[in-house]
């Protein structure tokens, strides 16, 4: 798994290729670009600390989207409670799940993961479960959204207009790409990590506390994941399941860019975020929208795994 | 002391067989969820003996409910037959769909059959003419215009035919290909096992009996919805009730399916909307605590107080 090779070797075709699709639908549906790119970078910003736990501690967090779904409901009862802003929320929410990291980590994840691939599976199947069904009873299943006044802002170019405030995910993607892989590849503890990832046994010979990190990776993960969530909440409605469908296109865009490649994601979500738009921008074929993330998941796993027999 | 066995097999179908006689149709209506569970369960976790885990139960029952359903509707057939004829549909496609996916394994297999359960359900959806789109179809009549015995023993079939065809792949060479590809795929390969064959027969005969389960109960109920017979519930809870039970056994699921079956009517009662939330903890600490599940937990300390 070496991240720097792999890295640019697949991105160098992908840029291609979207760059390509970008000016074709820039001219064709303007709308499609500005909303698929804003969307797009949702979706690689959930992926990314997901990408994260899997390609370090090994784990398919299937609970993923369902920790952003806790954070959102952070951000708003913390709005109700203290009137703090949903943008402000996202430091007490690092914290808060920083800690829940730790909790979970040191009280589950720890004991399978030396296990078979489906306990781990099917345990944090299990957790994911455990939390929807957790919010479900708690604050019902009942869609909730603050009234926020600046998230319908826009911006009007010409006959064309489009929401500003969506650029916030752009941000955010940014941000939480370049802070990952500066800490990966600048920091000590960064390396370490990304040793660890390589090979837990090579790493622990020359003295990298195995456990410690897996913990701190764990634990920063779903710190991230809890703040998305409160940006998530700022446009977006909240009920107990909006976060597992999250789950499985974070997953997909992992597979599709490879594990260990974080500006991969980046890259595949454009492309994803923007074909979704696309089709969604069609009449009466919105319905397949949802099939795409699917169809793409099933044939870039096959193409990969048929590339690696004929290898 | 294996006639014995037998006996104890004949007097339990018997038990089984005759239970209209002695209960109302409360009883009845419970006991039909757990058997189509427990077929659920045993398909799942026959498919599991070979090391690979499908996410995508959900999926071939829905599919075998459409099928039968449809069948029934627009050509006239019987409904039984027709609910044979959903199990042969998820079974052929299981067979297209096995002849690629079966390349893959591990999480791969796992997160594609996933995605496949969705990916049926989109297409159904999206065909509103055929299917009834996302409002689903409703029967005129149940199956027997609701009879509760008739509709009973129909289950009580789909149930003992898979646990039949479980133990059959327990007591045959069929056992021993499927255990060392889980074991070793490698090693397997080497002794002369067909990898992949064993694994599309494996996967096309669970695919066959979830889409029979999933035709009995779209007759049961008399309609299939794209959100009610696709159901992650058709997923999650067979899974809970192998997982708990103990798998890579005939009994491990069907004793999880009776226990959670029975746990959860009473769940229902005492919490409406979070009897799931149990299910997710039974997953969580079944694989934390014994993750042998309850037989084979049970069988090692059995083995152990007969060796001391």
């Amino acid at each position: 798994m070496n991240l720097l090779s792999k890295l640019k070797q697949s991105s160098y075709q992908i840029t291609i290729i979207s760059f390509v699709l970008a000016i074709i639908l820039a001219i064709w549906k303007p709308h499609v670009l500005i909303e698929g790119i804003q969307r797009a970078c949702l979706y690689a910003v959930i992926a990314l600390p997901m990408a994260l736990i899997l390609g370090i501690v090994g784990i398919i967090n299937l609970a993923h989207g369902d920790f952003m779904m806790l954070g959102a409901y952070f951000a708003y009862f913390l709005n109700v409670y203290t009137g703090m802003d949903p943008l402000v929320a996202i430091f007490p929410a690092l914290l808060a799940f920083f800690l829940i990291g730790i909790a979970s980590y040191r009280a589950i994840i720890k004991y399978v993961l030396g296990a078979p691939e489906l306990n781990q599976l099917l345990l944090t199947f299990g957790l994911a479960m455990i939390m929807e069904q957790l919010a479900n009873l708690l604050w019902t299943s009942r869609p909730i959204k603050l009234p926020l006044n600046y998230v319908s802002s826009s911006a009007t170019i010409g006959s064309f207009t489009f929401g500003t405030f969506e650029f916030v995910y752009i941000g955010a993607a940014i941000i939480v790409l370049s802070g990952l892989l500066l800490f990966l590849k600048r920091t000590s503890t960064g390396q370490a990590a990304l040793a660890v990832g390589q090979n837990p046994r090579g790493a622990k010979l020359v003295g990298i506390h195995v456990d410690r990190t897996y913990l701190l990776i764990f634990s920063l993960s779903i710190a991230l994941v809890g703040a998305i969530g409160a940006i998530f909440m700022t446009r977006h409605s909240i009920f107990p399941l909006v976060g597992a469908p999250f789950t499985m296109k974070s997953f997909c865009l992992i597979a599709m860019a490879g594990i260990g490649n974080l500006v991969g994601i980046l890259w595949c979500s454009l492309i994803l975020g923007l074909a979704e738009n696309f089709v969604l921008s069609f009449r009466g074929y919105a319905g397949w929208a949802d099939i795409l993330f699917f169809a793409l998941i099933v044939l870039v796993i096959m193409v990969r795994s048929h590339q690696r027999q004929v290898k | 002391m294996r006639n014995l066995r037998y006996l104890l097999y004949i007097a339990v179908l018997i038990i089984l067989l005759t239970l209209p006689l002695y209960t109302g149709v409360y009883l009845l209506n419970v006991m039909d969820i757990i058997l189509i569970y427990i077929a659920l369960a045993l398909s799942w976790d026959m498919l599991l003996r070979s090391g690979q885990i499908s996410f995508g139960i959900a999926g071939l029952f829905g599919v075998g409910g459409y099928a039968a359903v449809l069948l029934h509707l627009n050509f006239g057939i019987n409904p039984l037959i027709s609910i044979l004829m959903g199990g042969v549909a998820a079974g052929a496609l299981a067979w297209l769909v096995g002849m690629a996916v079966l390349q893959l394994r591990g999480m791969y297999f796992a997160i594609v059959t996933l995605a496949l359960a969705e990916i049926f359900r989109v297409i159904i959806r999206n065909f509103p003419d055929l299917t009834g789109g996302p409002e689903g179809t409703i029967l005129p009549s149940a199956i027997f215009a609701g009879n509760s015995t008739k509709t009973y023993w129909l289950v009580l079939t789909v149930a003992v035919v898979s646990i039949i065809a479980s133990e059959i792949f327990r007591r045959t060479r069929i056992h021993f290909a499927l255990t060392s590809i889980r074991n070793d795929e490698i090693v397997a390969r080497s002794s002369g096992i067909d990898v992949f064959k064993y694994l599309v027969f494996i996967f096309v005969i669970t695919s066959a009996i979830q889409g029979m389960t999933g035709g009995a109960y779209a007759h049961i109920y008399g309609f299939v919805s794209p959100e009610g017979s696709f159901s992650v519930d058709f997923t999650l809870l067979p899974i809970a009730m192998a997982l708990l039970g103990g798998m890579h056994s005939t009994w491990g699921p069907v004793v999880g399916g009776i226990l959670l079956g029975v746990v959860s009517e009473f769940l229902k009662l005492q919490i409406p909307y979070g009897h799931l939330l149990v299910y997710g903890l039974i997953i969580v600490i079944t694989i934390l605590f014994f993750p042998q599940g309850i037989l084979g937990t049970l069988g090692q300390r059995l083995k152990k107080t007969g060796n001391e």
